[in-house]
């Protein structure tokens, strides 16, 4: 349990860049533990190494390739290139995805032994499926003309109710002409 | 000319200000490459893409900020991409030898040796940290950039930086170790 504490600590401890509480706690315990002491000599030891690692230089044939870049890109294969790899875009995976899937159910059904009943079961289904519609429509229809019933009902007991005096003028009519009823 | 004249020039599209920008970056970027790929053909091809993608998005670049580490910023996306697409292909770094020469000719020719064995082991061992911790521990101890600069690079709070390059320098250290026991043992 030390130990992993330790091992946080080293790489600061090194540095120098531990505080002294924490500093004689790293100290005391490297004295009696021998394996984060090679863990402190192994990590000096990288340091160390690290030191040797000059900058290598840029050859002459990459430089004159990144020189090119503007120029490349108005080529046309170039356009070429950039249109391969908008196919690796990440967006497109799920149509890739769509596709995959896709693929599978046609070969399944391409190179299914049973073939045959498969196409059987899709010509029931596809039946069924018609007749279902075929239902709804004459379903909908039937809906549309009691629909249609209803509205003219409606509208005829609209009329007939008088609301808005809507057979004023038939009265008046039949009142001013006297005539009419002697005759009749 | 200042760096802004500069990138303005770029999306003008003037090839001697792309020059420049080429001649002043493509080294830090080229030696981050290749110290985190360990392939010299590698980090060529990873350069290119990486100007290629800067060439693209240098007009999305905010003036205000520092230009180093945005480009070491878009550097390292690509780094860490292209690792997780191809990560089997990388088992191998290049030998140490080959473009890494040594600079210590003062010391005697056992230490040397002897330290010489040890970058060999470091630079090998960087392939074994996961690309996080690899990437931290390059930009601190190989390019020797403050923490500060690190954690803008990446993108993390300084006490995540702090601790990842912990990590690696940890993993590296015990390397070392198992390689001496190796070593003894036989």
């Amino acid at each position: 349990m030390a130990c992993d504490r330790i091992e946080e600590l080293l790489a600061s401890f090194l540095e120098e860049e531990l505080g002294p509480a924490e500093r004689s706690f790293v100290e005391e315990h490297l004295k009696t533990c021998p394996s984060c002491s090679l863990l402190l000599a192994g990590l000096r030891e990288v340091k160390g190494a690290f030191h040797g690692f000059p900058e290598v230089e840029v050859s002459e044939g990459l430089k004159s390739k990144l020189y090119a870049i503007p120029e490349e890109k108005k080529s046309s294969r170039f356009r070429l290139k950039l249109s391969l790899d908008f196919l690796l875009q990440p967006s497109l995976q799920p149509v890739f995805a769509a596709a995959t899937v896709f693929m599978i159910l046609v070969s399944f059904y391409v190179f299914n032994p049973n073939k045959k009943a498969i196409d059987r079961s899709i010509d029931r289904n596809l039946h069924l499926g018609y007749s279902q519609v075929e239902k709804l429509y004459a379903r909908a229809g039937s809906w549309a003309d009691r629909l249609k019933a209803y509205k003219d009902n409606f509208l005829v007991s609209i009329k007939e109710w008088n609301l808005l005096g809507g057979n004023e003028d038939q009265t008046l009519k039949e009142e001013e002409s006297p005539w009419k009823k002697r005759a009749s | 000319m200042d760096l802004n004249e500069v990138i303005a020039e770029c999306l003008e599209g003037k090839e001697g200000a792309w020059r420049m920008l080429v001649d002043a970056y493509s080294k830090k970027v080229f030696n981050m490459a290749y110290q985190f790929a360990g392939s010299y053909e590698e980090a060529e091809d990873l350069t290119q893409d990486i100007f290629l993608k800067l060439y693209h998005s240098l007009s999305k670049y905010d003036r205000a900020k520092n230009f180093t580490a945005w480009l070491l910023t878009l550097a390292k996306n690509h780094l860490i991409d292209a690792y997780r697409k191809t990560k089997w292909e990388k088992a191998n770094r290049d030998e140490f030898d080959e473009h890494f020469l040594s600079e210590d000719a003062a010391e005697s020719p056992e230490a040397s040796l002897l330290k010489e064995a040890s970058r060999k082991a470091v630079w090998n061992g960087l392939n074994s940290l996961s690309p996080e911790n690899r990437m931290a521990v390059i930009l601190r101890d190989i390019q020797g950039k403050s923490y500060e600069d690190v954690a803008e690079i990446l993108g993390l709070p300084i006490g995540t930086v702090k601790s990842r390059i912990n990590r690696g320098r940890l993993e590296l250290a015990k390397i070392l170790g198992s390689r001496k026991e190796t070593i003894h043992g036989l």
